[in-house]
């Protein structure tokens, strides 16, 4: 089992009325799924995501990463687990518009103290796998929304983690880009058993994993 | 990683090349104002330092005034240091000296004027520890006739010759005396309060002219000379100040004598009879508080500009976090970047003070240097300049890295109120500030415009001073008559005006005059505690200075005894107590042991010394005398070549009649002038410093705004949408503003009526502190703000709402 949510309740309050984000979400995830979140915006598709990748919190429930519980423990703890276990790709990609490709994929090695050499020898690794060795040198706004996105997933896949969290990959990009990204998470799930959670709203896209999770207002459906 | 983080701080800064320029730049000019001031304020402080100052006390005298005894006279008695060293154990040593302003030397046929000189006793050397080039130090001054020359003064006269034991002659009222070198010492710096050039020995004052032998006895009747002390490290010193103010040494009531550090003369006293112009503590104060001021402000703008940048640079903090960056590094690399920036601003502005510093010695008329060699003094700054600098970055690094990557990622970082709390302060005390030292310039200004346009009871214009050293053996009476040659034949050139001989005017040096006490009024009043002071002119000298009579009139050339006739001031009047001028016109005072003296008439104040010291009790006597003849000339030749020609026709008929002798000329206006030079420089830098000041906030403004306006461009789009004119729209971002400098402005009177009002308190004279100074700041704030603001504002209000809110 590599994470297990049981009754995850999420809300804030607004004018005296609790507005629930997450109602009674139960989920286990185990090593090697591809899992689809579909919903209509607004049905917390995105906050649950948010909640496995540990961006956001939550009021109620259990969450439990690697036997670890994650609603136990301290915020440092908690992002050495992240750190260490996830990837995050995003629908506007969040490249680091002052770096370079190599620069961007070399960021979160910086923080996860391995050695200058080390780094090389990853970052080069990245870019020969994803065919981009010729754009290293390239800034992000140098690049269409399609290579952006893949160096996007280069960088989350850079230090090996166990679970790929994609918000929308495709939502910026045409249909061809699409399916390019769409095929390699595949390729990572089927090849390398990654784990992956993507939110997406395309029928076609969810139909690249294993199982689709359905949302409405912040309930399983 | 730290490459990286350096890597990637220089492309942000290459990429926001507004942001970049306008916090670097304002940075720079920053730093570069502080440093300037700071060495200006430390070369100030670094006065009178050589080793063992600090033992060295100068004696002066207090004088009765009411029933307080006030600072009376920087110059005592020949008898004050040997009555000193013999009273008290803890006095090592004293040494006296008697200044001259300049001598003038005779070399085989050279003649040649040299500025600044004194006699000194044998100990000069042991006091003052400045190093001798040749001699040594205990002989050099101990044998009558000697003479120790400064390096470049011995250059000037003996060029590459060794100078020792070489004879020159030196003229000391007409007088001649043959002194020979026996010292060359090296050339005082101008951090000196008292510097030199010659220095003859004491001793040679006793046989060197005809009442030498009489002034040169140890009395307690003329205090002309300065009085150095050493005294023994481990004395305790308040204690012997008050020792020797007890004591009563000339066993007169109305003085006593007292001590000061050596090291404080030049920014603490400012006594009558210094021997030269000094420093002033206040301004040294005020300067201080700009250049922290201007520092503090450049720093406020940094952080101002930099937190409303970081929520900017929220998503890329985001991407980090989630990359697993810590909240620690993320502080480190936000550190890192200001340390970068910072580095750059103090870069450049240090190139900053090296070009404008020629410029600036100019203006103050020191001689700074950026030099390595006030480093350690400039040290503590230095700690300064860095403990700010991480300050200042501290702030938006904090804020940075506690934004919630999840948030931050969506692009939704709203200020909270706090943080939105703390950037208006900033900006509040920003333009506090900057309405601070407006109200600031604009007051000293008005002093100095004040002080320029007040009548002085006397004009100076077109007056021109002549004076020279005559080399003959005339007696005096018969250079007096040379001198009533010379004044016939001045008159006859035709743009002459007037002349008249006077031993001292308006504007001229304290030194000429003499201070008196001890006089009998006609009422039959003997008055023995009232200060008075008194020179000596020839009866044109009131009608050239356009000197006003309140009754009687000028002095009677062909009277009887008109030697002893006087002329008194009104304020001499209302000192001793009499209320009209017929109770003293045409009757007699007495002083100097002499009861005849008839008074001729009675003067209208003028301001001897400018506005900057109280009008003077004054007695002016009737002598004549070689000092000084002064010329009036005509308007007609007041154009620059009209004043350069006339001046050579002059020398040709003043060389004519004293063939062997010096020639100098002072213009009256620009020695009048010149009693207001450090103030007007001190306005200036006021002004410029103050400009600065205005420009960084400006600029922090403009960054500030710039950024407001891009947040709120889709409420902007929204409400114009809605219907809102331009108008309407630019008042909506411009109201902030304005509310800020209101408060600001609120707090900025108050602060700076009271400072101001310390500074006037410096003037005997002073401007009042108007309400549309205040008023003027505070306008000039505002519209400084709103236009900073507008230019931006109207920007954003003329952007068609479609562009604003398409890209959402």
């Amino acid at each position: 089992m590599l994470l297990e949510l049981n009754n995850i309740f999420k809300w804030v309050n607004s004018g005296g009325q609790r507005i629930f984000l997450l109602k009674d979400i139960n989920l286990q995830v185990e090593e090697g799924e591809f899992i689809s979140i579909m919903g209509p915006s607004g049905s917390g598709k995105s906050t649950l995501l948010n909640v496995i990748g540990m961006l956001d919190g939550f009021d109620e429930g259990e969450y439990n990463f690697l036997d670890e519980s994650v609603h136990t423990l301290k915020e440092k703890h908690r992002a050495n687990l992240y750190k260490e276990y996830i990837g995050f790709v995003f629908q506007s990609y969040h490249l680091l518009d002052e770096l370079t490709v190599q620069e961007n994929l070399e960021m979160p090695l910086l923080y996860k103290k391995y050695k200058g050499a080390e780094r090389k020898a990853m970052v080069a690794d990245m870019l020969d796998r994803f065919n981009i060795v010729g754009k290293k040198d390239l800034f992000p706004a140098q690049l269409s929304g399609g290579q952006q996105q893949l160096v996007g997933v280069a960088r989350a896949l850079i230090a090996s983690p166990k679970l790929i969290l994609a918000d929308e990959p495709t939502g910026n990009l045409n249909s061809q880009q699409s399916a390019e990204i769409m095929e390699l998470f595949k390729k990572l799930n089927q090849e390398d058993g990654v784990t992956i959670i993507q939110v997406t709203h395309s029928e076609k896209n969810a139909a690249y994993g294993s199982r689709i999770l359905k949302l409405l207002d912040g309930r399983k459906v | 990683m730290y490459k990286l983080f350096l890597k990637i701080a220089t492309r942000y800064l290459l990429k926001n090349k507004l942001y970049s320029f306008i916090n670097i730049f304002g940075l720079a000019i920053g730093i570069a104002s502080f440093v300037l001031i700071m060495l200006y304020v430390n070369y100030e402080q670094s006065y009178d330092k050589f080793e063992g100052s600090e033992n060295v006390y100068r004696a002066y005298m207090d004088y009765l005034e009411g029933d307080t005894f006030v600072a009376g006279d920087a110059q005592t008695y020949n008898s004050t240091g040997p009555s000193l060293k013999e009273e008290f154990p803890e006095v090592l040593d004293y040494v006296r000296l008697f200044y001259f302003e300049k001598m003038t030397f005779q070399l085989g046929e050279r003649i040649l004027e040299e500025p600044l000189g004194s006699l000194a006793d044998p100990s000069y050397f042991d006091i003052f520890n400045y190093p001798l080039l040749k001699g040594e130090k205990e002989k050099v001054l101990s044998q009558p006739y000697s003479i120790v020359l400064s390096q470049s003064f011995a250059q000037k006269l003996f060029g590459t010759e060794d100078p020792m034991q070489k004879t020159i002659s030196a003229f000391r009222d007409g007088e001649k005396a043959i002194l020979t070198v026996t010292g060359v010492m090296v050339d005082m710096p101008k951090t000196a309060h008292y510097r030199n050039s010659f220095l003859i020995s004491y001793e040679t004052e006793k046989t060197w002219t005809y009442y030498g032998t009489e002034i040169h006895e140890l009395n307690w009747n003329a205090n002309n000379y300065y009085t150095f002390l050493k005294l023994d490290p481990n004395a305790n010193v308040s204690l012997l100040r008050q020792k020797i103010m007890d004591s009563d040494l000339e066993q007169d009531t109305e003085e006593q004598h007292n001590i000061e550090p050596l090291e404080d003369i030049h920014l603490y006293s400012d006594k009558p009879y210094e021997v030269s112009a000094n420093g002033s503590v206040t301004r040294i104060k005020f300067l201080t508080a700009i250049a922290f001021i201007i520092l503090i402000l450049s720093w406020l703008n940094y952080v101002n500009l930099s937190a409303t940048k970081s929520m900017e640079r929220a998503k890329e903090a985001g991407i980090r976090k989630v990359s697993g960056a810590q909240k620690s590094q993320l502080i480190l690399q936000s550190l890192i970047e200001s340390i970068l920036l910072n580095i750059i601003a103090i870069s450049i502005s240090l190139v900053l003070v090296a070009i404008t510093l020629p410029l600036y010695n100019a203006v103050t008329g020191k001689e700074l240097s950026s030099g390595l060699s006030n480093i350690s003094s400039f040290l503590p700054y230095f700690l300064f300049i860095l403990l700010g600098m991480i300050l200042a970055g501290l702030y938006p690094a904090l804020l940075l890295s506690s934004y919630s990557p999840a948030k931050a990622l969506k692009g939704k970082i709203q200020t909270s109120t706090q943080g939105l709390a703390i950037r208006k302060g900033l900006l509040v005390t920003q333009f506090l500030a900057t309405i601070v030292l407006l109200i600031g310039t604009i007051v000293v200004t008005k002093q100095i415009n004040f002080l320029e346009s007040q009548p002085i009871g006397t004009n100076v214009n077109q007056v021109i001073a002549l004076k020279g050293e005559v080399i003959t053996a005339k007696a005096d009476s018969l250079l007096i008559n040379d001198y009533k040659v010379l004044e016939a034949e001045l008159k006859r050139l035709p743009f002459v005006e007037k002349v008249a001989i006077a031993q001292t005017y308006p504007g001229d040096s304290f030194d000429n005059l003499s201070s008196t006490r001890g006089i009998s009024l006609p009422n039959g009043k003997r008055e023995e505690d009232k200060l008075f002071y008194t020179y000596h002119v020839q009866p044109d000298y009131f009608d050239l200075m356009d000197i006003e009579f309140l009754a009687g009139g000028t002095f009677l050339a062909s009277s009887e005894g008109k030697g002893r006739q006087v002329i008194v001031n009104e304020t001499f009047l209302k000192n001793m107590g009499i209320s009209s001028a017929d109770d003293v016109l045409n009757k007699t005072l007495g002083f100097w042991g002499y009861d005849e003296w008839r008074v001729a008439g009675v003067i209208k104040d003028y301001y001897h010394f400018g506005l900057k010291s109280p009008v003077l009790p004054m007695i002016i006597r009737y002598q004549s005398d070689v000092s000084n003849l002064l010329v009036k000339l005509d308007p007609s030749a007041a154009s620059l070549s009209g004043i350069e020609s006339s001046m050579s026709q002059i020398k040709l008929v003043w060389t004519r009649i004293f063939p062997k002798s010096t020639f100098n000329y002072t213009f009256l206006d620009q020695k009048f002038e010149a009693q207001y030079k450090e103030d007007k420089a001190f306005g200036s830098a006021f002004q410029v410093f103050t400009v600065i000041a205005i420009l960084i906030a400006a600029m922090g403004l403009f960054g500030l705004t710039s950024y407001t306006v891009v947040q709120r461009k889709k409420e902007i789009g929204i409400r114009k949408v809605n219907g809102a004119t331009i108008p309407q729209v630019l008042a909506l971002l411009n109201k902030d503003f304005v509310k800020w400098v209101g408060v600001a402005f609120v707090i900025a009177v108050p602060v700076s009526w009271y400072t101001m009002n310390q500074w006037l308190e410096g003037f005997a004279y002073r401007t009042t502190l108007s309400w549309w100074v205040f008023a003027l700041a505070g306008i000039s704030a505002l519209l400084i703000a709103l236009l900073t603001v507008s230019w931006q504002s109207f920007q954003a209000a003329v952007t068609n709402p479609v562009d604003s809110l398409r890209d959402e």
